[in-house]
């Protein structure tokens, strides 16, 4: 089984941003083949925004847009224009998929809603993923991962608890979504094998995401309790947190700890040169209790000590510890590198730069990033001509009219 | 009502916190997962808090949210008889996936290697805290160590304050859900040509996937970013993203550009209450981007704070649930910063029912509120949530049903700790 796992699966991509292109990726990096619709007159917002290659701004220079593209190919197709409209419908019997995110007019404007796209492939397999779902009084906002992070709880219940929430970084929930999605679309590929069934998936951003609260929920509807933001405070460990090492140059180094029972604590207290230390600190209640002086005894214990040392020692000493990376940091971590995580691409116009890559390994059909993201109408010509049978006449001219910008 | 789509695919399910959500998106889509539990229960169930601060063997929030829809055997890997019950239930089954140390399944011979030998049809999922090569692979994971070690923390918190963890533990979720995905992917090569695999999922890497955007900076624009607060740095300028209103706060992307008929709605609103300022008026937002294409002006930044400080004076003025329902009706990119009181009672979720009553034969029957599905289907809808097993539930169901053995078989098992 040399090859990948989804060769022969056919997806037309209508998505944008992150959740969308985040959930054809998986399918991409996996061998399936993905056609991405885009144009300059609606432009997928990710192009325009930054890392940019050498910090200079251009639509084909984002790493942001790059990492979610990768093994796709792009088809420039003015949607607004009805000649563009009829090549898109045009691709829809080959496409097994179709995976769009756009607010819940917009393809129904477009009048390449589920009831008409079917009617050219009644197989079809369609699925939508905005962020409040097809249906119900919110289900038009507009938004991005950040509003919705805020909206499902995320932004809430992170932070100090004595102040303003200090939320998780960028559009956190974004990255929850996907996950369920390509799990749900693989499965109705495989259902759809078994009866001939297609169908219609409508995934909800905020709904998905609330899984990941899920116990916080059950809890308040059974007894009212509201989940506050509790720094780095367990109910199960103690010391937890992120506590300040010996800096590095002038760089800040923390380590996080998490300690589960008395001979963890004991091991700690050992690998930290046993120092005097409070009898209340001897048991898990005490630590538990005490939680705040204890973080106070772990960070005046840890202050001088190098983060990688200690973690190595701790774990040697079986004490779940790392320490706190920065993205500089990921760049140079031995154990992503062992996963082959950092993929180096060589981008038509960004050159090499290292991309994210899966964060699974099938050892029997390996995903791989197969190339870097498309340039803006990059495969343009190929798909209409190879798959559509244009002349190259007739794609100069719809190109005059406007149909491909 | 099962659902249609895996309903008759098997899991074996033998995570723990690093891997629950996997096996309950399994049952969402209809399979018959079976939680394969340590005679003493799986460590999820002592995972606090309890339901009414009551611990029990049924009452942890998180083996209610994540164990629920599965069904629950006892096995007792340390037992030769247990590892043997363990290969013919692998014989049955379609999918495992388990967390435990790297390595320490097949030290026991049930290893991916082991259990193909008896099903090679079987998709075997492990997932690591570090994947299974690097120098970390042995290394004693807890969910903040895995939020620190793939970058998120960092950039959680306030500068002169330590890196923060969301405060409901989310690293294991995302494994969990990426072994769901991965699972899945695996399957499709397997319907057709009948050999399953083995798939390893990185913790690590999964928590990488969070950072965004973030990760690129280092090597295309050097320098790391670093935890803010409620602002999100860009090229010299911070900017906020949290604003502080009468009764909380709002989460509002505060740029042009792309997000120009946004702010120009927001300001529109601002002049009609009297909190816009004049260049607001005059403003061209569609090229109003400081910070995003090129680092910002003096004056560039003078304007981000102007507005930010209106902003938030004209918030302060207003509720969240008043400014969320303005903000819907304006099209403005804006969102309440909400509790889990505040979503319980949110209007969209109440239209599509996603919140489903759950009956649960706990403490002489208890009435409680699941999540309901993660997503809508057309021809197979998901399964509603049914509550998670008591342990050892399905002993006689699995053991005597499914692998025929006899009644005395079971109780000899049970005498010697093997279930």
């Amino acid at each position: 089984m040399a090859s990948m796992a989804l060769e022969g699966i056919h997806v037309l991509d209508f998505t944008w941003v992150a959740v969308g292109p985040i959930t054809t990726k998986y399918l991409a990096d996996n061998g399936a083949d993905v056609i991405k619709i885009e144009s300059l007159t609606h432009i997928d917002v990710l192009r325009a925004a930054p890392p940019y290659t050498d910090g200079k701004f251009g639509i084909n220079r984002s790493q942001f847009f790059a990492d979610y593209n990768t093994s796709k190919k792009t088809v420039q197709l003015n949607l607004s224009h009805p000649r563009a409209r009829e090549l898109a419908m045009r691709l829809v019997p080959w496409a097994d998929v179709v995976v769009e995110n756009f607010t819940p007019k917009v393809m129904r404007g477009w009048g390449m809603d589920y009831d008409h796209l079917r009617e050219l492939r009644p197989d079809l397999i369609m699925m939508s993923s905005c962020l409040q779902g097809q249906t119900g009084p919110q289900a038009m906002m507009p938004g991005f991962g950040q509003l919705m992070a805020a909206l499902s709880g995320f932004y809430y219940i992170s932070g100090y608890g004595d102040g303003d929430p200090a939320p998780p970084y960028g559009a956190y929930t974004d990255y929850i979504t996907p996950r369920f999605a390509a799990a749900l679309l693989m499965a109705a590929i495989d259902h759809r094998r078994r009866t001939g069934q297609g169908q219609y998936i409508d995934v909800s951003q905020f709904e998905a995401s609330l899984h990941f609260l899920a116990p916080a929920l059950i809890d308040y509807f059974a007894s009212g309790r509201v989940l506050q933001p509790q720094a780095n405070r367990s109910q199960r460990y103690a010391p937890h947190g992120a506590y300040r090492c010996a800096d590095e140059g002038e760089t800040e180094r923390w380590i996080s700890i998490a300690v589960a029972d008395d001979a963890q604590w004991n091991a700690m207290l050992r690998v930290l040169g046993n120092p005097a230390c409070e009898e209340r600190f001897a048991t898990m209640l005490g630590r538990l209790r005490n939680f705040a002086p204890l973080d106070q005894f772990v960070a005046a214990a840890v202050r001088n000590r190098q983060a990688w040392e200690l973690t190595a020692k701790l774990q040697e000493a079986g004490v779940a510890a790392y320490p706190v990376q920065s993205c500089l940091d990921l760049h140079q971590d031995e154990n992503l590198e062992a996963f082959g995580f950092w993929n180096w691409l060589e981008h038509e116009e960004m050159g090499a730069a290292p991309y994210m890559g899966l964060e699974h390994r099938l050892e029997g059909t390996p995903g791989r990033l197969r190339w870097a993201a498309p340039v803006m109408g990059q495969h343009t010509d190929e798909i209409l001509r190879d798959m559509l049978g244009l002349s190259e006449a007739e794609i100069a001219q719809l190109r005059k009219d406007g149909a491909l910008t | 009502m099962p659902c249609e789509l895996l309903k008759d695919f098997r899991m074996l399910d033998l995570s723990d916190e690093k891997g629950a959500v996997c096996g309950k998106i399994f049952a969402d889509m209809g399979a018959d997962v079976i939680k394969v539990e340590p005679p003493g229960g799986c460590s999820t169930r002592r995972i606090p808090p309890f339901l009414h601060d009551r611990p029990g063997a049924d009452t942890s929030l998180y083996f209610l949210a994540y164990q629920a829809g599965k069904r629950s055997v006892t096995l007792n890997l340390e037992n030769a008889d247990g590892r043997r019950l363990l290969a013919e239930l692998a014989r049955t089954a379609d999918f495992l996936v388990e967390s435990h140390p790297v390595g320490y399944l097949e030290s026991i011979g049930l290893g991916y290697q082991a259990l193909a030998a008896v099903n090679p049809r079987l998709i075997y999922t492990s997932i690591t805290p570090f994947g299974d090569r690097g120098p970390a692979r042995g290394y004693r994971a807890a969910d903040i160590t895995i939020w620190a070690a793939g970058g998120n923390m960092y950039l959680m918190g306030e500068e002169g304050r330590p890196p923060l963890q969301v405060s409901a533990p989310q690293a294991g979720l995302h494994a969990g859900a990426e072994a769901a995905a991965a699972s899945m992917i695996a399957h499709y090569p397997r319907q057709s040509s009948g050999r399953g695999q083995h798939i390893v999922v990185d913790m690590q890497a999964c928590i990488v996937w969070t950072l965004m955007n973030a990760q690129a900076f280092p090597i295309l624009h050097g320098g790391s970013m670093r935890r803010n607060g409620v602002f999100s740095g860009a090229l010299r300028l911070k900017r906020k993203m949290v604003f502080r209103c009468a009764d909380g706060h709002i989460s509002m992307l505060l740029t042009g550009g792309t997000a120009a008929a946004s702010v120009k709605a927001l300001v529109q609103w601002m002049d009609e209450k009297g909190f816009a300022a004049p260049w607001m008026r005059q403003q061209n937002w569609s090229v109003w981007a400081p910070g995003v294409i090129s680092p910002a002006s003096d004056y560039e930044i003078e304007q981000v704070h102007d507005i930010e400080d209106r902003v938030e004076r004209f918030f302060m003025t207003m509720t969240r649930r008043e400014i969320y329902a303005e903000g819907l009706k304006r099209r403005i990119l804006l969102s309440p910063v909400n509790t889990v009181a505040d979503i319980a009672a949110d209007e969209q979720l109440k239209a599509r029912q996603f919140f489903v009553p759950v009956h649960h034969e706990i403490d002489g029957g208890m009435d409680l509120i699941f999540p309901g599905a993660f997503a809508k289907l057309s021809a197979t809808p998901l399964a509603p949530p049914t509550p998670p097993p008591r342990l050892g539930e399905h002993n006689e169901a699995v053991y005597r049903g499914m692998l025929g053995l006899s009644a005395q078989d079971l109780t000899m098992l049970r005498a010697t700790n093997a279930i």
